[in-house]
């Protein structure tokens, strides 16, 4: 029997927030092939409590809350470690202006990897599953002006570090 | 460059991040995940009896002293230096980061979601490094860490968080741990 056969409405949900979720939570542990198994979980988790899962007000802030409190289960992963946000795969970064075959701009990646924790969780939020203020608090579980002033400070760091970086608006 | 477009260009440099998992694949996981939860109150469950710690100290290799037995966890040096640490309920972080700082490891420890803002990633992070540090040990009945505080570097120190997952449909709650290298610091690490 197929997925959508199933639970249609959960194949849609997967289908339309799995790669927002995977930006989400690659944006905090820095890791792709951490992000995707920790999105799977989630959305595996998800999948096992659709029916509570799916009358929650943002399902797909539900996956990524998840995948990052999961980090390491000792139920599932006894053979497995998934250490906390770990930038160390700058450790090898290519040479500034060369992005390789990595799929994010490494020196983008850089300096959301240096945002403190919950800076980079309301960024990751915002920016991916374009959430609110309210909703991005009701989420992390904190104030609603500790969200403002994460993302303002998140912003501007990103800004001192990547202006040189990103492309810049000309004018004429 | 105003707010928007900054983070427009920020959002935009992850287009090509895709997640290729099936969902069949998810599919296949989440019954993983079902038979799981249908298990009894395995490994990883928090133990509710004091008598716990006794047992979890069978359980343990052979160490010597220092050894402190605690109902929420436990910290055992082993003739090897290394440090195993046995987390049974979330209670008092600030006792077991008392308790590793004394045992000469530099590390900030919060449960249930909280973490000290004034920790930094590590400046020379090195996924090898942390693994060299601290990990998961097979073979443990209960949620244990093994830390060699020898692979430490001097500016380094640990960020240990522990968070619980609750699991209505049997009762039980089990543990998970995240951990990592943070620059050491006076706010952070405690030196």
């Amino acid at each position: 029997m197929s997925v959508t056969n199933q639970r249609p409405d959960f194949a849609e949900f997967y289908r339309r927030s799995r790669n927002d979720c995977l930006r989400a939570v690659l944006v905090n542990v820095g890791d792709q092939d951490t992000a995707q198994d920790l999105v799977a979980e989630a959305f595996a988790r998800a999948w096992a409590s659709w029916r509570t899962v799916s009358r929650h007000p943002a399902p797909a802030a539900w996956v990524v809350r998840t995948a990052l409190n999961a980090g390491v289960s000792r139920w599932r992963r006894r053979r497995r470690e998934v250490p906390l946000p770990d930038p160390g795969i700058l450790g090898g970064l290519p040479a500034a202006g060369r992005v390789g075959d990595d799929p994010v701009d490494p020196r983008v990646m850089a300096a959301l990897l240096r945002l403190p924790v919950r800076q980079r969780q309301v960024v990751a939020l915002r920016l991916f599953l374009d959430l609110d203020t309210g909703r991005t608090a009701e989420v992390l579980g904190i104030a609603p002006g500790t969200v403002t002033a994460h993302l303002a400070r998140a912003i501007a760091a990103l800004r001192r570090d990547l202006m040189p970086v990103l492309p810049q608006e000309t004018s004429s | 460059m105003n707010d928007d477009t900054l983070l427009t260009a920020v959002r935009d440099t992850f287009a090509g991040v895709r997640m290729d998992t099936p969902p069949e694949q998810i599919v296949r996981r989440a019954r993983a995940v079902r038979a799981r939860r249908r298990l009894p109150r395995v490994a990883g469950a928090v133990a509710a009896v004091a008598g716990t710690a006794v047992a979890v100290t069978a359980l343990l290799p052979a160490s010597h002293q220092p050894e402190t037995h605690l109902a929420a966890w436990t910290v055992t040096r082993q003739a090897d230096g290394a440090i195993l640490v046995t987390i049974r309920q979330l209670t008092d972080p600030a006792g077991l980061q008392r308790t590793l700082r004394a045992d000469g490891v530099r590390a900030s420890v919060t449960f249930d979601d909280q973490q000290n803002p004034a920790c930094r990633n590590y400046s020379k992070p090195s996924s090898a490094l942390t693994n060299s540090v601290i990990g998961m040990p097979l073979g443990y009945h209960e949620p244990t860490l093994v830390i060699h505080p020898s692979n430490l570097p001097a500016d380094a120190g640990l960020q240990i968080e522990a968070g619980r997952l609750e699991h209505p449909s049997q009762g039980g709650i089990a543990i998970s741990f995240g951990f990592g290298l943070v620059q050491a610091s006076q706010a952070c690490t405690g030196s």
